[in-house]
């Protein structure tokens, strides 16, 4: 089943301080939308109102056709999400938090226990899936949000720094499994800091900055918009850097070497 | 490249000694999603007034007084020491038990210090010394003011005492009850140590949550115990008339210490009666004997002073050396995974028989279980009601014995163990159910669950069902049958299982929330609920063991009680099922917003409209 994603006008208040207004863009089944912007841009934001874990100040999230408010746990059935930070039971071993999860979304036991013990076995997990979730490293815990957001099948999957700590043979593998996934008609939404990974992965870019999109569409397109040949980085860099990094860096570089 | 200067040790280890101070108070005391001022203020707060209104409600009897004659007072005030050093010693105990993994160096603490260029001695001196700092203003703060109000209280109708003597009677209460909260805390940190010492580090971290929650259990038990013991017994104890009771014993050293260092004082004062009423004739005889007994008892409180003097420095070297010695290395980060056994493997699948196949069920009963065995905070509610259940028992026990007697003479106390034992567990088990498992992980669960609770919640009921009503009931069989006989016995354990069914069924009636997930809401006038609550439920337990007594004598009323039990647990059973047919929205996170947000002015003034 192939469903597309839609978000409309969305407009995000904290106490009285805009996180995002006015974000709206729209996502085919089967591809791949960059999500990018520096820190504070209201990148998590946007990604907390496309879950439906915060409701909007204003504006809504359609998917498949229908708002999501109006069967928000219908939707959140058909959502794998990565949160950007691990927070997870950390007094649960891996294999008890994905028995968990799998139980309250409802799998099968038989297939549940198979997707879990194979999941746990391709991303090298299965030493340390009885151990509590308390020792794990980023990296691990990491591996873990992942395969409790895939072990449901999702039709959308909400990906926020998902490559955070994971190590070089779990990001490539990452990276090989998203486009796969979109191949096969789930819709993913890439949120990242690493452009070098959104401009392989994602067909499309929503570019945050201070809570507003000051740019989206194709890669291709937003180089265009700016000069020939320029990287996704130089593009990034052209849209919402409001510093000279090159300067700052000297900066950094001088306050360093500072001695008494 | 920068020459690199060590940083001093001194500087250094009073950083990381502020540092892991702070942390104590800031993460493990309260909590790092709260407002640090805003929950000291209010934990100060209570400390405070229950120490007054402790303070006032034991001194009753001196503040009424018209004229306290000085010989049966000091006698009486044996018993209110007594409770005021168990109340230090096992409040004291506890806050050590409340801070259990943080009373030594944890992975955390290598993770954040091991990279940076101070040595590990340093590292684990602070922590030390941030345990000792802790553990020392804890016990002032505790007893600091009943130590001033109580020889206020107590002497305040005495008219031959003076301002000296009143100093003397603060400074002897005060330096009896800190030591002996110092006991209380270095105690738990010695028993920690040589523990650990003796299991080695990993034996030690597979009994670690075990062991906390049975010391959680041992000093609230005695905290409930102390107020119980009465002014005779104390007497008896500390004249060796009666044989001491072995937990008794320390909080008897400090008793003596206290006596040694101010409590004659009392006994020595000369009475005084009020210029107007010098024609009245006092009771001198009852003075004189009190204080002839209270002489009399003198030698003892030396020789038990002894021994509150030697224990203090004894239980401190035993808790710093053992802390030196298990620390002297900072901790490596690898965990101890739990080995799927056989047995797991077994319980796993008669679980899974329990709960209808159902994997929302499944869900509840596991994670219930999880929750309450191993998160800290709810383990240690769980600890609670045990050890108010085991107080009743103790109790019941230390009054009536466990003879075996016919129905109609058994007493009350004894037909009332097993419902007070399900009773407190099933107060306790309602409170851990509104503590979150973990705050900012219950995202997992509002992006998984179905929106309907019925089936989580049904597995939440379970798992307390087997956990908290049949493995206690189990439990007491033994003593039941020794002191109804099989048959009743089994009887009895019956009725107490549909009773507490019915009482789980009937705390979740009106529960809209998800257990464990939710955020956590403070009732709203525990001042009021709480005592009603332990009212209704001491009455409504011994009415309920009266009818079950009269009920047992013969079968006709046994059957007509057990119909009427399993008719009561039907229709909660029913009600419940009617009142969720409405499919009503769960509200993860209720608390209330801050004051800043409440008033809403931001809002206005950037939306006017």
């Amino acid at each position: 089943m192939q469903a597309g994603l839609e978000a409309r006008h969305l407009t995000k208040y904290y106490a009285a301080i805009p996180a995002i207004r006015d974000v709206s863009f729209t996502l085919e089944p089967g591809t791949i939308l960059g999500l990018l912007g520096p820190n504070g841009s209201g990148k998590s934001t946007t990604v907390s109102l496309l879950t439906g874990l915060r409701e909007p100040s204003a504006g809504q999230v359609w998917f498949d056709g229908r708002n999501i408010a109006d069967g928000l746990v219908e939707y959140k059935a058909r959502v794998g999400y990565v949160p950007e930070e691990a927070h997870l039971y950390t007094f649960l071993s891996a294999r008890e938090h994905l028995e968990l999860i799998g139980r309250l979304r409802r799998l099968p036991a038989p297939l549940m226990a198979r997707k879990i013990a194979t999941l746990l076995d391709l991303f090298g997990l299965t030493g340390a899936a009885n151990q509590p979730i308390s020792g794990y490293s980023k990296g691990m815990k990491q591996k873990v949000l992942l395969i409790a957001a895939l072990l449901h099948d999702p039709d959308l999957l909400i990906l926020d720094e998902p490559e955070s700590g994971l190590d070089l043979t779990a990001g490539l593998m990452l990276r090989h499994l998203i486009p796969i996934l979109a191949a096969r008609g789930k819709t993913i939404v890439y949120s990242s800091h690493v452009l070098d990974h959104v401009e392989r992965l994602c067909a499309e870019v929503v570019v945050l900055h201070r809570g507003r999109i000051v740019a989206e569409g194709r890669v291709s397109q937003l180089r265009a918009m700016t000069q020939r040949n320029a990287s996704l980085e130089d593009v990034i860099a052209q849209l919402v850097t409001t510093v000279d990094p090159a300067g700052t860096a000297r900066d950094v570089a001088d306050v360093t070497g500072l001695r008494a | 490249m920068t020459p690199v200067t060590p940083v001093e040790d001194d500087t250094a280890g009073r950083l990381v000694t502020h540092l892991f101070l702070r942390r104590l108070i800031d993460n493990d005391v309260i909590s790092p999603h709260a407002d640090r001022h805003e929950s000291l203020a209010v934990l100060c707060a209570l400390v405070v007034s229950l120490a007054v209104f402790v303070t006032f409600l034991i001194s009753t009897d001196y503040l009424a007084a018209f004229i306290q004659l000085p010989g049966p007072t000091a006698l009486h005030a044996l018993s209110d020491r007594f409770l005021f050093i168990a109340a230090s010693i096992a409040v004291s105990a506890l806050a050590a038990l409340m801070v259990w993994d943080a009373l030594a160096l944890e992975p955390r603490d290598a993770a954040i210090l091991g990279p940076l260029p101070i040595p590990a001695r340093t590292i684990t001196r602070a922590k030390l010394a941030a345990a000792v700092v802790f553990g020392t203003v804890f016990a002032f703060a505790l007893n600091a003011v009943p130590s001033v109000l109580y020889p206020v209280f107590l002497t305040l109708n005495m008219r031959g005492m003076n301002g000296r003597g009143i100093l003397q009677l603060i400074a002897g209460h005060a330096t009896s009850v800190v030591m002996a909260g110092l006991v209380g805390f270095f105690g738990v940190l010695a028993m920690r140590g040589v523990l650990r010492l003796m299991a080695g580090e990993r034996g030690f971290r597979r009994i670690s949550s075990t062991l906390q929650s049975s010391l959680v259990v041992c000093a609230v038990t005695a905290l409930l115990l102390a107020p119980t013991v009465r002014p005779t017994v104390v007497r008896d104890w500390v004249a060796g008339v009666m044989p001491v009771r072995w937990p008794a014993l320390p909080v008897l050293w400090y008793l003596g210490a206290n006596e040694t260092l101010a409590g004659h004082i009392v006994a020595q004062t000369p009475l005084v009666p009020p210029p107007r009423f010098s024609f009245v004739a006092f009771p001198r005889q009852e003075d004189d004997a009190g204080r002839a007994v209270y002489r009399a008892l003198a030698p003892r409180f030396a020789a038990l002073a002894e021994r509150a003097w030697l224990s203090v420095p004894m239980v401190t070297c035993l808790a710093i050396v053992t802390f030196l010695w298990n620390n002297r290395r900072l901790p490596d980060q690898s965990t101890s995974g739990r080995v799927r056994s056989r047995f797991r493997a077994s319980i796993r699948r008669m679980v899974e028989r329990l709960t209808d196949g159902n994997p929302e069920t499944q869900a509840g009963f596991f994670f219930t279980w999880q929750t309450l065995t191993r998160s800290v905070a709810h383990r240690t509610i769980v600890a609670i009601a045990v050890a108010a259940g085991s107080t009743h028992l103790l109790m019941a026990l230390a009054t009536s014995g466990a003879h075996r007697l016919p129905v109609p003479s058994v007493p009350l106390g004894l037909f009332a163990i097993n419902i007070m034992a399900l009773a407190s567990l099933m107060a306790g088990f309602r409170y851990a159910v509104t503590v979150p498992a973990d705050l900012a992980s219950n995202w997992t669960i509002r992006m998984a669950w179905f929106g309907d609770e019925r089936g989580y919640l049904a597995g939440v009921k379970r798992a307390a069902s087997v956990g908290l009503v049949t493995v206690p009931l189990l439990l007491l069989l033994p003593l039941h049958v020794a002191v109804f006989g099989s048959a009743i016995a089994v009887v009895h354990s019956i009725f107490g299982f549909l009773i507490a069914t019915a009482t789980l069924d009937g705390m979740f009636l009106g529960y809209r929330q998800f257990p464990f997930a939710c955020s956590y809401v403070p009732i709203e006038n525990p001042k009021l609920l709480w005592p009603v609550g332990l009212a209704t439920m001491l009455l409504v337990t011994y009415e309920f063991a009266d009818v079950e007594r009269w009920a047992l004598q013969t079968t006709t009323r046994t059957v007509g009680l057990g119909l009427a039990l399993g008719a009561i647990v039907l229709l909660v059973k029913f009600i419940d099922r009617t009142r969720r047919r409405e499919r009503l929205p769960v509200n993860f996170d209720e608390r209330p917003a801050p004051a800043t947000q409440r008033l809403g002015l931001l809002e206005r003034m950037v939306n006017p409209d």
